[in-house]
């Protein structure tokens, strides 16, 4: 029962999502779908290091989906960072620029 | 006949020129637009394959180490330029052919910008030379953000200065790389750039060659609104006219492939090149799908699926060998067909009932059949569905990764096709299949017959090229077994 | 002359340096706009900066001129020319960027990013 209350509350955390007015089926279904679709990529994605070691793959793979499915509702969470405001899409620039900058500049040869 | 070539990009940016100077007689002004914009998809058509020198300069031979260095601006023009300046112009043709039939008094300076972004991506697309990609990189910048300042919609003239100031950090940042490149170098010419780092000229393990990749992949990110830069492309999209926004993911994905290209040229001895496109590119496909399900706002929505979509290109490109490429490039075309399709057609829904939320529309299958039938086949091409075009390249991309050893990047192809289907019949649902609501308002009102002929138009494109992929995936394998 | 050339380059670095940190950090957006510039500057800056030969001649061949010491010691005209282009569109974004911000400042009344550019995608979701 417990997962089942914890999808439940996270059903009900979609209707901030779509503060004013009113939160369709369509709509929350969508929200659940994503949700379930970002915590599957996520993890599927970091299967992807096993090109670099198993070990780490593995390990890291479970973090990530202990970690993702431990804090659902994601999707609220997610669409906060990536709003429409000037300061976080600079933020973000920024800050992707500067760590692709420093990880060519020392580790470019590493790959 | 390849006096062609140049004219590709000088025929709009003169007849912007002219029609933005000319702008108070309004009938001659019309009917001269329609004119070029006939011109733009035949040019290219009618020209010869081949390269010119800007200038005539041609290309110096060096007596005592046998290499070719050139001089002049180059534009190379091959099938795969044909085939994308062909599509391009087909583009601006519908677009500008929508704008002069919806009203009866045109504007010259947003005709101007139509064109100039055309001219911009034709040039993109052409050159031979980085630096002459980065101005008309930036040309095409500017002509986005009058675009999007053009409309009518709350909130245009944020969303243009957003996009403009972030703009302001990525191209002077990629042309810091291409400064490095020259540091290196000496020189900007692709061709002459890859020469010299393919035989051992550059030292590539350089922190500075390594540096120079880094700058210009940013620039490329911003060129292209991969994340972080996916809010504000799906934001233009959204704020521009549904006409205009059909026209500027075509400049995104024209500069995207473009810019790739050319990085791909000179950076593939590098390994983590392939692995920074792979990487920007899964996390485009995931964050755009996730972030175009929880939308209300349907013009958002296609906004970000178009940004998720660009990742299946990238992928292409990153994965490396000459059938992803290809499949990449296939993908590319596609895309720009598909979306402008959806821009056009939510566009008319847009028309005729003045809302965009999807909470507040239903049942518009009753009252507008022609369109939510073409919208619902552009949906399912772009979820990739057979036997239309998105099906096609999105097989190839499949079969390329898996072929490559990443049966986990198929999956996660297999898996966003998927999240953009059920995007498709939630949105198709809840706007056209669902009883009406009682206070929406869709009596009286019309779509506009040339954004119907516009649609039909990319609908056939969308089915031949699904049916005969051959036509166009030859030609392009050729031009990819060229730079590889 | 070393140091010339060092002290250009520290001076670009600082630039673009600055403008990253004014692109986070200040509020007022003619500020913000400013330190961007700076970016470009700095840039510039860079690749006219690459064109430097140490106890060089202007790139322009005269006649009598041996073409050995010509190609030895004249400064590399390239990242001359295309400084100016990349001048002429800077000064362009930039005047279309604060064109934007007129526009913005009589609608909004003031100058604040967080007031001006913030996030509008709630306000005009669901607009009775």
């Amino acid at each position: 029962m417990k997962l089942y209350d914890q999808i439940f509350n996270v059903v009900k955390q979609f209707r901030k999502l779509f503060s004013p007015g009113p939160v369709t089926n369509a709509d929350v279904s969508g929200s659940i779908t994503a949700e379930i679709f970002l915590i599957v990529s996520l993890v599927l994605s970091a299967i992807l290091l096993r090109h670099v070691s198993v070990l780490l793959a593995g390990l890291v793979a479970l973090i990530l989906a202990v970690v993702l499915i431990s804090n659902i509702p994601l999707i609220p969470k997610f669409k906060i960072e990536q709003e429409d405001s000037l300061e976080k899409m600079l933020f973000y620039a920024v800050v992707t620029l500067c760590i692709i900058a420093v990880f060519l500049y020392w580790g470019g040869n590493l790959v | 006949m390849n006096e062609l070539i140049p004219l590709m990009v000088i025929v709009p940016l003169m007849a912007g020129l002219l029609i933005s100077a000319f702008s108070k007689f309004n009938k001659a002004t019309k009917i001269f637009a329609f004119v070029v914009a006939i011109c733009l998809p035949i040019i290219p058509l009618a020209s010869n394959y081949g390269l010119h020198y800007f200038g005539g300069y041609e290309p110096i031979m060096d007596n005592v180490t046998n290499v070719m260095f050139h001089p002049a601006i180059t534009y190379s023009f091959t099938f795969l330029q044909q085939i994308f300046i062909g599509m391009i112009g087909i583009l601006t043709f519908l677009v500008v052919f929508i704008y002069l039939t919806k009203y009866k008094e045109v504007s010259g300076p947003y005709l101007f910008l139509l064109f100039l972004g055309t001219a911009a991506v034709t040039a993109m697309l052409l050159t031979d030379d980085i630096f002459h990609m980065f101005v008309f990189f930036e040309i095409l910048a500017l002509a986005q953000v009058g675009i999007v300042a053009a409309s009518s919609i709350d909130y245009s003239y944020e969303m243009a200065l957003k996009y403009m100031i972030l703009g302001s950090i990525g191209s002077p940042i990629m042309l810091l790389g291409i400064g490095f490149l020259l540091a290196l170098t000496g020189s900007v010419n692709v061709t002459d750039i890859a020469y010299a780092v393919h035989n051992g000229l550059v030292n590539i393990t350089s922190p500075v060659f390594l540096l120079s990749l880094g700058l210009i992949f940013f620039g490329w990110l911003y060129a292209s609104g991969l994340p972080p830069f996916h809010t504000i492309k799906s934001g233009i999209y959204s704020k521009a006219e549904p006409h205009g926004a059909a026209l500027l993911q075509s400049f995104t994905v024209i500069s995207m492939i473009s810019i790739v290209l050319i990085m791909f040229r000179i950076y593939s001895v590098l390994p983590i090149f392939e692995v920074l496109v792979v990487f920007f590119s899964i996390l485009a496909m995931i964050l755009g799908v996730s972030l175009a399900l929880t939308q209300t706002d349907f013009r958002r929505m296609i906004g970000f699926l178009a940004v998720g979509e660009l990742g299946f290109i990238g992928l292409g490109i990153g994965l490396g060998t000459p059938y992803a490429i290809t499949a990449g490039l296939f993908q590319a075309l596609n895309e720009i067909i598909i979306t402008a399709l959806l821009f056009i057609g939510f566009g008319a829904i847009v028309n005729a009932t003045n809302e965009v939320d999807t909470r507040k529309l239903g049942g518009l299958l009753a009252y507008h059949p022609k369109v939510s039938i073409m919208l619902l086949i552009g949906g399912l091409a772009m979820a990739g569905v057979p036997p239309l075009s998105g099906f096609q390249s999105k097989l190839m991309l499949v079969q390329a990764s898996l072929s490559c050893g990443y049966p986990e990047i198929s999956i996660l192809a297999i898996m966003v096709s998927i999240a953009t289907f059920v995007v498709f019949v939630k949105t198709f649902y809840t706007m056209f299949l669902r009883p009406k609501p009682n206070d929406l308002e869709v009596e009286g009102k019309d779509v506009p017959r040339a954004m119907v002929f516009a649609m039909g138009i990319l609908l056939i494109i969308i089915v031949l090229l699904g049916i005969f992929p051959d036509i166009v995936i030859k030609g392009i394998s050729t031009f990819v077994g060229g730079i590889l | 002359m070393a140091y010339v050339h060092i002290t250009i380059l520290f001076t670009a670095a600082l630039l673009i340096i600055i403008g990253l940190y004014s692109a986070i950090f200040i509020d007022n957006i003619i500020k913000k706009i400013i330190g961007i510039s700076f970016i470009e500057e700095g840039v510039n800056l860079f690749i006219v900066a690459l064109g430097y030969a140490p106890d060089g001649v202007v790139p322009i061949i005269m006649p009598g001129m041996d073409p050995a010491w010509f190609a030895a010691n004249a400064a590399y005209p390239l990242p001359f020319g295309l400084v100016l282009t990349s001048i002429v569109i800077g000064a362009s974004t930039l005047a279309v960027m604060l064109a934007l911000v007129m526009v913005l400042y009589r609608r909004y009344g003031t100058l604040s990013t967080k007031v001006m550019l913030a996030d509008t995608s709630k306000q005009e979701e669901y607009n009775e």
